[in-house]
């Protein structure tokens, strides 16, 4: 009975820990949400930022981009080669880097690179109580800290998205045309008919959305770091794993809103 | 080292971000902000199954415009079309949906209309649709077709089926059943009289061959008898055989007019005498005879045949032209004339008699002696007096080489002929005298008409004193008449 309630007991808190941690999240959105046009505007802080999570991330955004791109002309290939299609490669990859992979990579590889960042760096700030030096200085650390990496994260996340389902592309045309030989006239015919603006645009709203969960996760995690050094990795390691996961799980319901 | 500022990396970066969206976004949007241009038509379809808005619209396989939307209006598939305003469509063009792709893509193909029609205005439908080939039509109409086989089937089966249909196929089996039954009864009830009936054929077949057996002896009897019948005949012959030679040695009345010396003797004798006569014919004798057996009438004969051979195709070689030919001497300004009559015996061989008027006149040469004196030669000069021309020609090849009197004196001639004898060239050398020039003359004559030629030449332009250019024209015809006259004579022939 006692086990039963012991079970019971888990299950609830962490559904509640959940729970919690969603409204606490949601509550630091609309933090920042209010902290954001309120001024002064620290356009340093945010270039900083914007330098760190956008230009910083290109070589991996790039490489991760490029492969991906290349890796689906090479599957698609087989597959449409079953029937005869092989100039419905270009149109596959293309459709597929903007529409999918192009803002779910860069933002998962944006989270692994910048996400973890902010975490540690906010977390650190956090044990060390240099967050509350920040309240003494009566500067609000949210406004300090926060609004310029969720700013950054939510304009820089689309750039790199267009970065990476271009350089996708490319990488697709280069399999598709120079190796698997397939008529580039046809191929690039297929992707200009295939794919609409729609498919474009649509991809970049969700690389926004990535860009805004991601720095916000980061930044919460950051922020409500406890337990010294060993809390500091622990924090980091939770950003990751909650921003993949929330950035995966919201992709579906974008997906799904949008198309 | 100098460092870029973060505000300057990120610009830069945005700048790329934004130039490579702008390049894709060109390069996938032909609609979307950027191709919102051109009008509009309607078109209705019965059924725009598989069609989806921007489709292509392709007029000759070439994508002129897309699909803007499709909506029902009165059960039918209003599409409204957007084309860019430089493509332009007749009134009268047809509109069509289309497959195209392995994966069936509906496309809406336009055929053109007449050229130099009126076009269509934006807002305005196109009224002309091709129904396509619909599966489902097709399916519909299969099975309509389905219906109909099932009622037949259904009547058959409410014919055979059914309590009534039933019985009465039971009964026809039924009927059947009783009739192959009764045969079968037949043939078991009967099957003691049907063997005895093939007892009794077979005690037939018995005693007829018992028959033969007994009656071997009478058949030999009557083979002998036959036998001696046909040496019977023999003799019969032999009697006849006998009969003929009597006829032969002249006994009875066959025999005699057989046998009669008198008749064969008279027989001969008209043998004989026809024999005679042919005889007599043969070597000439009597006037059939003399006919038959001279020879020298036989010679006439061929002399005669052959000489109507050679009048006919002497006459038929033989040609004569008369040509009268006209020179204007432009040294002189005065003319030359001719009046030429050429025989042609053969082909390649020909006479030529003519008079020649010469403005120079007639030369005379006088020999004056004086009494105890010198002679003296005097050259006068006939102005009245007319000049012969009698030569006789050869012809080799295109060549045609002339000798005799050329203008009452001696000379020699040459002619070319070329183009197939349309043009001739000709020179001609005579005079020829110790104390002066020969006369000589060169010139062409042209074949312009059938009978008509024209001619141009210098005539005598070795003597400065006579020299003088010419044109002329001749007529030449030939003439049929004179021909058989002179065929008629007898002329030495080669």
């Amino acid at each position: 009975m006692r086990l039963l309630a012991a079970i019971f007991d888990s299950l609830g808190k962490s559904v509640l820990h959940a729970v919690e941690e969603m409204g606490r999240i949601i509550l630091l959105f609309l933090s920042v949400l209010s902290w954001m046009v309120r001024p002064p505007w620290r356009l340093r802080n945010i270039f900083k930022q914007m330098e760190f999570v956008g230009v910083r991330s290109i070589f991996v955004v790039v490489l991760t981009g490029m492969f991906t791109g290349m890796v689906m002309a090479l599957q698609g290939y087989h597959g449409f080669r079953m029937f005869s299609a092989e100039s419905m490669v270009g149109s596959a990859v293309a459709l597929g880097m903007t529409r999918e992979l192009g803002p779910v990579l860069t933002s998962l590889m944006v989270t692994a690179r910048a996400g973890s960042a902010m975490a540690a760096e906010l977390g650190t700030m956090k044990v060390t109580e240099q967050i509350d030096a920040l309240y003494v200085m009566a500067a609000n650390p949210v406004q300090y800290l926060i609004v310029p990496r969720v700013i950054a994260g939510v304009i820089m996340v689309p750039f790199l998205t267009v970065i990476s389902d271009f350089v996708g592309i490319l990488g697709g045309y280069f399999v598709g045309v120079q190796i698997l030989n397939i008529n580039s006239g046809i191929f690039i015919k297929n992707i200009t008919k295939m794919v609409e603006l729609n498919d474009i645009y649509n991809g970049l709203i969700k690389a926004a959305c990535f860009g805004l969960i991601l720095s916000l996760v980061g930044c919460y995690k950051g922020f409500n770091t406890s337990g010294g050094a060993e809390g500091v990795g622990r924090a980091t390691t939770e950003a990751v794993v909650l921003a993949s996961i929330t950035i995966l799980i919201s992709d579906y319901f974008l997906t799904a809103l949008m198309f | 080292m100098f460092s870029i500022s973060s505000e300057a990396k990120v610009g830069l970066f945005v700048l790329v971000g934004l130039i490579v969206l702008g390049y894709m976004s060109f390069q996938v949007g032909q609609r979307g902000f950027t191709f919102k241009r051109g009008y509009m038509v309607e078109v209705e379809f019965d059924n725009a199954a598989g069609l989806s808005h921007d489709a292509a619209v392709q007029i000759a396989g070439v994508e002129v415009g897309r699909v803007e939307k499709i909506r029902l209006k009165n059960g039918k598939a209003l599409v409204t079309l957007r084309l860019p305003a430089e493509v332009k469509l007749e009134k009268d063009v047809t509109a069509a949906i289309k497959t195209h792709g392995i994966l069936g893509d509906k496309y809406i193909e336009i055929l053109p209309g007449t050229q130099g029609g009126a076009y269509l205005q934006a807002g305005e439908s196109i009224s002309r649709v091709e129904r396509q080939a619909d599966v489902d039509r097709l399916l519909n109409q299969l099975a309509s077709i389905a219906d109909d086989v099932k009622m037949v089937s259904s009547s058959l089966s409410k014919v055979m089926g059914g309590k009534t249909g039933e019985d009465s196929i039971g009964a026809i089996l039924e009927n059947t059943r009783l009739l192959t039954k009764n045969l079968n009864a037949v043939v078991v009830n009967n099957e003691a009289t049907l063997r005895a009936m093939l007892e009794n054929t077979k005690q037939l077949t018995g005693n007829l061959n018992r028959v033969v057996v007994q009656n071997d002896d009478k058949i030999n009897q009557v083979i002998e008898s036959l036998r001696g019948a046909s040496s019977q005949m023999e003799k019969t012959f032999t009697s006849l055989n006998d009969i003929t030679d009597g006829i032969r040695r002249g006994e009875g009345t066959v025999g005699q007019l057989v046998k009669d010396k008198g008749m064969a003797d008279r027989l001969n004798k008209t043998m004989a005498s026809l024999q005679e006569v042919s005889d007599k014919i043969n070597k000439g004798q009597g006037t059939l005879g003399k006919l038959v057996n001279d020879d020298e009438t036989v010679n006439n004969l061929n002399q005669t045949l052959g000489g109507i051979n050679k009048f006919v195709n002497k006459s038929d070689q033989f040609r004569t032209f008369i040509s009268y030919r006209g020179e204007y001497l432009t040294e002189k300004s005065d003319a030359k004339s001719y009046l030429d009559l050429r025989i042609q015996p053969r082909q390649d061989y020909f006479y030529l008699l003519g008079l020649v008027t010469d403005p120079r006149g007639r030369r005379t040469v006088k020999d004056i002696t004086p009494e105890g004196g010198t002679t003296t030669q005097i050259t006068e000069w006939d102005k009245s007096g007319l000049l012969f021309n009698a030569q006789i020609g050869k012809r080799y090849q295109d060549f045609v080489i002339r000798g005799g009197v050329f203008e009452s004196t001696g000379g020699a001639g040459l002619d070319f002929m070329s183009f197939k004898d349309r043009l001739k060239l000709t020179f001609e050398a005579f005079d020829f005298a110790a104390d002066r020039n020969a006369h000589l003359k060169a010139g062409g004559e042209l074949r312009l008409l059938k009978n008509i030629y024209l001619n141009a030449g210098w005539d005598d332009f070795i003597n400065k004193s006579n020299q003088s250019p010419y044109v002329g024209v001749s007529l030449r015809f030939e003439d049929d008449d004179l021909k058989y006259l002179l065929t008629s004579v007898p002329i030495p022939t080669k």
